[in-house]
């Protein structure tokens, strides 16, 4: 009983409640900025916090990370510029749902699966955290390299339309990614002794490009396309809709919580893994990246189901999975805390204070969600001559803000023009993205795996682990290849799928 | 859309009003007259992004006048140094937070546009953070001297952050002095490298101090050594490098230092008015918690002290690189 109200104490203070709110505000703006991301944003939240309470502090930088996990996806689905990467994903459905005059609908779905994504990794993280922080120990490099070979299966998935332009489109990914600094000689590889692509090439920049600029081009190419009235008061999700995107949320939320559990994975490949998945099992297969609503569903689940379980090895293991979680590690040791498993025999009420907070946090991104949606979804109904010089400058000031370099706002040019030919070409983005964010952590896993190993190859199936995910990647070849001969052999679904962008 | 609009319109006024209130009116005659730029060469959220913004805050109230940071990475933090040094029209205003990456860099990029030593003013050392020399609870290895017997007998593996990183160069100095068998294993950073170690994939580590002083504590992981040049505050029954004396390691002193930097045309008159701020700083209670709170200790020299340190130090890592192989 005593314990109870040393954690009210803790946690009923005005100052969390304020916390909270304003770091999902802040967190919602900062997302939704191409350029800006929440990782910034936590970083430079994080001097503020130096004289605040601990619970205080720690809440307000959790606020901002998950509101900004959910920001990216406004501009995703409006203007076709991911805020952040982890919303790319979102971006395949979500924007042709605005498209089509669904704004509304696709923001909605986006926030409310959020929401539940969220809130069930918090209590992923409430209550198995001990247990999924064992399974993250577990994982070294070969159960990673078999996660990510399973990951890279997806491209099959999603190469609708022409096996061969998906496999193309991811192998220039992978190409493309290997562009930088070597991992274990630290030797250049296809940088032309060009300084700037030293650190690789800067992913926002090429989301960017990639996305919002060929849609630019388009408009100004085509010069009078009619206007669709993109319906800013159209119609939100339906329950039935909801419930249908329902099981598609849950397995998001669980895949995102197991990716987030693992240091050094992070949401942008959870939120893609989610959406394959989904794709995999959905029954409207062949309306994904054409507008489906389980599309947006399934991506937004997988990178919220994230926000929450990254804090697992935080809290229990000292280990920050990302950027984000060594930046609030930071702010838990300006407090004199350190996180690990001292910290729960020392400072359980704290903890549990801190759980509160968070929970509460799912609440309050609901609440300023729904806020930011009203006001958000106005820009969908800006006309286009006027929205796109906008969305230009945006392009331009987003790039060049990743690293305050005129050399990625040359590269996020270049992308666009890559775009460009990919939109002509019906070659998909997605495997090209799928490629450019799993290559390297298959690279580096292989090699990672090897080394420890000392060349030998046994490594690879040391335990259940490897062999699960060496059975799940077989299987899911398999599937697919069954699922492409059969479709070949039925004449009138192979040429249903000619239009696929 | 009104409302839009009116909100739009609203949000450029308050910006450019914004932008006008933070002009600020300072003197002319004396430094500073102009903000104070603090420039740090890597992405928001590393060690010394949190470092930087603390000393900003208290340098400050010393300066009295803005002191504004900005976060230039790239390539190791050779891009933005490598900018502090081709000059520029606000350089007398404009400090860079120095860390390892300035003297590992300057030993293992090709073409470096900048001499590491010649070109700067060294203002002063802030802090120091020892490494840890860590290996698994289980490892059946219980001091240095077993550790270094049985890696001349079998071939050991050594987790990292990632090329040229202050923890990686460790282990490769450590490599070349005891003459040992181990292997590099690369990860993009701590936060990764740690389950490989906790997990026993790899068998040591020379870890940052704050990285794995909790592990230590709760016996996840056992200290063989610190590598600074005295016993750490935080780990006080834990041996130095130095100590063990045998396998060369006498000479295994290395610490993850901070600093800061200015271009060498920083005027004399700055450099005076910044060692007075920065002596204050590194007296403040706050900064001493800080540093406390980062198993950090005070940085130990500054001027021309420091900038034979920062000589020293880049002779050594090119040595070690280039026994390792390391050329970028």
């Amino acid at each position: 009983m005593e314990i109870v109200s040393e954690v009210l104490q803790l946690f009923l203070h005005p100052e969390n409640f304020l916390a909270i709110a304003l770091g999902v505000v802040i967190g919602v703006v900062v997302g939704s900025i191409p350029g800006l991301t929440a990782t910034m944003a936590v970083a430079l939240a994080l001097p503020f916090t130096f004289s605040m309470e601990p619970v205080a502090a720690i809440l307000l930088l959790v606020g901002i990370y998950k509101g900004g996990m959910y920001g990216g996806s406004i501009t995703a689905i409006l203007i076709r510029t991911p805020g952040s990467p982890a919303s790319a994903c979102t971006l395949l459905d979500g924007y042709p749902m605005a498209q089509q005059g669904h704004a509304k609908k696709a923001l909605k779905t986006a926030l409310y699966s959020s929401v539940i994504a969220d809130f069930i990794s918090n209590i992923a993280l409430i209550f198995f955290a001990a247990y999924l922080a064992k399974i993250a120990l577990n994982f070294g490099a070969p159960e990673f390299f078999w996660l990510i070979c399973f990951s890279l299966t997806i491209i099959i998935s999603l190469a609708s339309g022409s096996m061969i332009k998906g496999l193309l489109a991811a192998l220039m990914g992978i190409l493309l990614s290997l562009v930088g600094l070597d991992e274990v000689f630290g030797s250049q590889r296809l940088t032309f002794g060009n300084y700037n692509l030293m650190d690789s090439i800067s992913f926002i920049p090429l989301l960017i490009g990639l996305f919002a600029i060929p849609e630019i081009i388009e408009f100004y190419r085509k010069k009078a396309v009619p206007h669709i009235k993109a319906k800013a008061s159209g119609a939100g999700l339906s329950l039935a809709e909801l419930k249908r995107c329902l099981k598609s949320i849950v397995r998001g939320s669980l895949i995102g919580v197991i990716i987030g559990a693992i240091p050094g994975t992070g949401a942008t490949a959870a939120a893609f893994i989610s959406y394959s998945d989904a794709r995999r099992r959905s029954p409207r297969r062949d309306n994904f990246g054409k507008g489906e609503v389980e599309g947006v569903a399934a991506s937004e689940a997988g990178n919220n189901g994230v926000a929450g379980a990254t804090m697992i090895p935080l809290l229990s293991l000292g280990i920050p999975g990302d950027v984000i979680t060594a930046i609030i590690l930071g702010a838990f040791m300006v407090h004199g805390l350190t996180p690990g498993p001292i910290l729960f025999q020392e400072n359980l009420p704290l903890i549990y204070a801190l759980f509160m907070g968070i929970m509460f946090s799912s609440l309050v991104l609901l609440v300023v969600g729904n806020g930011a949606i009203k006001y958000f979804s106005l820009i969908a109904d800006i006309p286009k001559a006027i929205l796109f010089p906008i969305v230009l400058m945006f392009c331009v000031y987003g790039a060049y803000a990743v690293n305050n370099d005129t050399f990625d706002v040359w590269l996020m040019l270049g992308f666009g023009v890559l775009g460009y030919i990919f939109n002509r070409a019906a070659i998909p983005a997605a495997p090209f993205l799928i490629g450019f964010i799993l290559g390297p952590m298959f690279e580096d896993n292989l090699r990672r795996s090897l080394l420890i190993g000392g060349n030998d190859l046994s490594i690879f199936m040391r335990g259940p682990i490897t062999w699960f995910f060496i059975a799940l990647t077989l299987g899911s070849i398999v599937l697919a290849l069954y699922r492409y001969v059969t479709a070949r052999r039925l004449p009138t679904r192979a040429d249903t799928s000619q239009d696929a962008p | 859309m009104k409302n839009f609009l009116k909100a739009a319109s609203l949000a450029v006024c308050s910006g450019g009003l914004a932008m006008a209130a933070s002009i600020s009116t300072v003197h002319a005659d004396e430094w500073p007259s102009d903000d104070v730029r603090l420039v740090v060469p890597y992405a928001p959220g590393g060690t010394t992004d949190v470092l930087s913004r603390r000393v900003a805050d208290l340098l400050q109230e010393e300066l009295d006048a803005n002191v504004v940071v900005e976060n230039r990475p790239g390539a190791g933090s050779t891009v933005a140094t490598g900018r502090l040094a081709r000059g520029g029209r606000d350089v007398d205003h404009t400090i860079l937070m120095a860390s390892p990456g300035h003297t590992i860099g300057a030993a293992i990029y090709p073409d470096l546009a900048y001499d590491p030593v010649e070109d700067f003013v060294f203002l002063q050392n802030l802090i120091d953070i020892p490494n840890v020399m860590v290996v698994p609870a289980d490892s059946p290895y219980d001091s240095v001297e077993a550790f270094v017997e049985a890696a001349r007998e079998e071939n050991m593996t050594f987790s990292h952050s990632g090329v040229g990183s202050s923890i990686h160069m460790s282990g490769e100095l450590f490599k070349t002095l005891t003459e040992t068998n181990m292997t590099a294993v690369p990860f993009a950073g701590s936060g990764a490298a740690l389950p490989a170690l906790l997990g026993g994939d790899v068998d040591v580590s020379f870890e940052n101090m704050p990285t794995v002083l909790s592990h230590i504590k709760s016996g996840d992981l056992k200290a063989l050594a610190v590598t600074s040049a005295e016993r750490s505050e935080h780990l006080p029954d834990v041996p130095t490098l130095r100590e063990v004396g045998d396998y060369n390691l006498d000479q295994f002193v290395t610490t993850a230092w901070f600093g800061l930097i200015a271009h060498e045309s920083f005027p004399q008159e700055a450099q005076d008015a910044m060692q007075e701020a920065l002596e204050a700083v590194m007296q403040r209670e706050e900064f001493l918690d800080f540093a406390n709170q980062l198993g950090a200790e005070p940085g130990q020299v500054a001027g021309e002290e420091f900038k034979q340190f920062i000589a020293a130090e880049v002779e050594r890592w090119q040595g070690v690189a280039e026994e390792a192989g390391i050329r970028q």
